[in-house]
């Protein structure tokens, strides 16, 4: 099959440093193609210039072997070249159908409403999924949003698909279903680009994969020619695979936080457990499952209504974050923009924040000095890369605003940490690294709770695993006897188990 | 070259420019009997400017700063007609301001209705009581020393409002930039989440800003009261959009969280130099409003311009 689209040594930068270097990739119909590279190795830079949004300095884009410039996003599709990101951008208030026919406009006729519902939900079948398309996009799933999104592509006639990261945010059922999709894509000839982070993600899915690092091309290859080991290595440039192995235990057996019977009506019940200063008790389970409801019930967010917490054996109702803050216990959110950091705000200020008394003097006035002095112990300490300690956030890389939140964290001196989804969309260098470091603060005596939907994280750091589903707890294992196979089918339906 | 990159630096080098221009088109412009009448004129509205300042960066909107403003006047106004002895009346001004602000952040923090809502009705409560107290007529008849203030000079030819601006911009700075309680004020209208997260006292913080904006509006009030030497029910009308629009020009953002005192500091001096200038020229007030109009626009345009400008030139290269 000749390639539908082709990039030939495609160059760009900003500001003098190269996101892409040379790079060529070519896509051909009716294949999936994956894209792996770390955080940072020119992977968006990439999406972006094949969708029009950039243009590349030297190098060349061609369609059907067409030599071809695309100005702006239109151009792209107007070749049959579509995006869908982690992220649906729908219209919320607007119907599935709306949504999906957004593009096309005819301004002489009135809208046919039954016709374009029947086409839309014919367009939603091609995808092997039912959906109503008159429902209103807020009210769909985040996944049930990603497919409008697909069949709006579909609509334009797309023949080259780019999914960046389409799987990150959705739950495990979601995602088989979000293979099926990528399939049925794929055996109506579409050339599929899909980048994830979720190497074995790959196997599954992939006919061929592209690994890129710093802007490179570095190999492309059948998916069967290849191991994780030899993707990681070739993403990294150097053997990562043993970093991810266990470590010993630093239980120290001393009870720091008992929680019992735990509720919060229509949310979660009965929920039971112990951590240890030094132990890591990571919580496993699907998306939907409500382990973060439980963390943020701990942190005073979202109060529980029933059971009882004891913090070294003191019983204690928590029902703010200032007041779990003083209790000593810090909550690093899976949500960065949300919950996480002000991102236009500074390094600096963003890590003193919850501390602020603790750099103020007579009058509040702040010691400038001693804030920056402690920004730089972490930055140093977590090897957080920024150019000064003064630039905002939201300019950093997913990896670095992961530390600069642990960091902000860290420096309230937690007894208990409470660690949700510690490096989802992060690269796999931080990752290790995000590892290290909770592995450290175990060392030191903290207790710590990780929630975590990533299966090899979990089984490499956890002393013990409890799994949750529906609002329960179904299940524990400890790190030693627990195996994917056995949290996942826990995670799934215990009672098969 | 990196000071001109911040909008503080390219501020300054307007102010520069317009300054520059009206001591070359006029030689009275420079002299400090013209400089304290030009800063004199709007005193009020620069003293408002301040407070309004932690309110934008806050992510919130008080409308109803003039209307503070001219009932704390009128108020004052009655009292002294009701024979209250000036001091009192003063006070007694000041405190209704203080109730205002706390109305405002009652409905505001309280029961969680948004600041452009409260305040929008608040701005027509206030005017409609201030209306009631003086009605048309106006009054005037204001102990001597109290004209004295607004009018005479109190440091050499330097009158007490000025002097109230000073103290007051140099407080507000301070606040601002170097206390905790300025940092908490960027977080909250960078990202309340964010803030009420890490445990931040939120609803404090705003309290505290819409109580202050009462008081400081008050104040304002009084002081224009004491400059003019009459109030009547329309004093410090549609002040607010003047105010606003200064601390806009400063840089601040109307999303919040972003923004600098010195920004705002910066465009209140442009904004009489400017006006200034162009009286000096004869030129119409209206004429004066217009410009003023396309200058806020422009202030708006030239981040994109900047950006849009960086785009184009780094694909000619």
């Amino acid at each position: 099959m000749p390639p539908v689209l082709e990039m030939r040594d495609i160059s760009k930068s900003f500001g003098g440093t190269a996101a892409l270097s040379g790079f060529s990739l070519s896509m051909e119909p009716g294949r999936i193609h994956a894209l792996v590279g770390e955080n940072g190795a020119g992977k968006s830079t990439l999406i972006k210039t094949m969708t029009g949004i950039h243009q590349p300095e030297t190098g060349d884009i061609l369609v059907d072997g067409q030599p071809v410039s695309f100005r702006g996003t239109a151009d792209a599709q107007r070749a049959g070249v579509a995006a869908i990101y982690q992220e649906p951008m729908v219209f919320p208030d607007l119907s599935v159908a709306e949504n999906i026919f957004i593009s096309h406009q005819n301004r002489r006729q009135l809208i046919n409403w039954s016709a374009l519902n029947d086409e839309a939900a014919a367009m939603i079948a091609r995808l092997g999924v039912t959906l109503d398309p008159r429902r209103a996009a807020a009210e769909l799933t985040l996944a049930e949003q990603q497919t409008v999104e697909i069949a709006r592509a579909i609509s334009l006639n797309v023949r080259v698909l780019i999914m960046d990261e389409p799987s990150a945010s959705l739950s495990d059922h979601e995602v088989k279903r979000l293979f099926g999709i990528a399939r049925s894509l794929r055996d109506q000839g579409v050339a599929v680009l899909y980048i994830s982070h979720r190497l074995e993600e790959i196997f599954a899915l992939a006919d061929t994969v592209t690994v890129m690092r710093d802007g490179k091309h570095i190999s492309t290859k059948p998916v069967t020619e290849v191991t994780q080991a030899s993707m990681i290595a070739e993403m990294v440039g150097r053997d990562m695979a043993g970093r991810f192995a266990r470590e010993p235990s630093k239980d120290t057996g001393e009870v720091l936080l008992n929680v019992s019977n735990l509720a919060k009506t229509g949310v979660f019940r009965d929920v039971s457990f112990t951590v240890n200063r030094g132990e890591i008790v990571c919580f496993s389970g699907l998306v939907g499952a409500r382990r973060t409801d439980v963390g943020l019930a701990l942190f005073g967010v979202a109060p529980a209504d029933q059971g009882s917490v004891e913090i070294a054996g003191q019983p204690v109702t928590i029902t703010n974050p200032a007041q779990a803050q003083s209790l000593g216990i810090a909550y690093v959110s899976e949500d960065r923009r949300k919950l996480g950091l002000a991102l236009t705000e500074g390094i600096t200020a963003n890590i003193t924040l919850p501390m602020l008394g603790k750099y103020s003097g007579a009058f509040g006035w702040l010691d400038r000095m001693h804030e920056l002095a402690d920004a730089q112990a972490f930055r140093k300490q977590l090897n957080i890369k920024a150019a000064n300690l003064t630039v905002p956030v939201g300019t950093l890389s997913g990896g670095n605003q992961q530390k600069v939140m642990l960091a902000k964290w860290l420096n309230t001196k937690p007894r208990l940490l409470i660690v949700d989804e510690p490096t989802r969309g992060i690269d796999i260098g931080a990752k290790a690294e995000v590892h290290q470091i909770l592995r450290a603060l175990a060392a030191e005596g903290v207790a710590i709770i990780i929630i975590s939907s990533d299966l090899p994280e979990v089984l490499s750091l956890a002393d013990r695993i409890l799994v949750m589903r529906e609002g329960r707890i179904v299940g524990e294992f400890t790190g030693e006897d627990a195996t994917d196979e056995s949290v996942m089918h826990l995670a799934v339906a215990a009672e098969v188990a | 070259m990196t000071a001109l990159r911040s909008w503080e630096g390219f501020l300054f080098a307007v102010l520069i420019l317009i300054y520059a221009v009206n001591a070359w088109s006029s030689p009275v412009f420079l002299t400090p009997g013209n400089q304290i009448n030009m800063f004199q004129l709007s005193v009020e509205k620069i003293i408002v400017a301040l407070v309004m300042t932690f309110v934008i960066i806050n992510g919130e909107i008080d409308l109803s700063v003039a209307s503070i403003m001219g009932l704390a006047a009128c108020a004052f106004g009655w009292l002294v007609q009701a024979e209250v002895p000036g001091g009192w009346a003063i006070m007694i001004a000041l405190m209704i301001g203080l109730a205002c602000g706390a109305f405002n952040a009652l409905f505001i923090v309280g029961f969680g209705i948004p600041s452009l809502v409260v305040t929008l009705a608040t701005m027509i409560a206030f005017r409609g009581f201030a209306r009631v107290l003086v009605e048309d007529r106006g009054i005037n008849a204001f102990p001597a020393w109290f004209n004295h203030l607004g009018q005479k000079g109190l440091i050499g030819p330097v009158p007490l409002a000025m002097v109230v601006f000073a103290v007051l911009a140099v407080l507000a700075y301070l606040i601002l930039q170097r206390t905790a309680f300025g940092r908490k004020v960027y977080f909250i209208g960078a990202n309340r989440a964010v803030a009420e997260f890490s445990g931040l006292d939120v609803r404090a913080v705003k309290a505290k800003i819409f109580i202050a904006s009462g008081v400081v509006s008050a104040l304002a009030g009084i002081l224009f009261a004491a400059r003019v030497g009459a109030v009547r029910g329309d004093v410090a009308q549609g002040f607010e959009l003047d105010i606003i629009t200064m601390v806009l020009l400063g840089g601040v953002s109307i999303f919040g969280g972003a923004g600098t005192m010195s920004g705002t500091i910066l465009a209140i001096l442009i904004v009489l130099a400017l006006r200034n200038g162009m009286a000096l020229q004869n030129i119409t007030g209206h004429i004066q409003t217009g410009v003023l109009g396309i200058l806020l626009i422009l202030s708006v345009m030239v981040p994109i311009i900047r950006e849009t400008g960086g785009r184009l030139i780094a694909r000619v290269r």
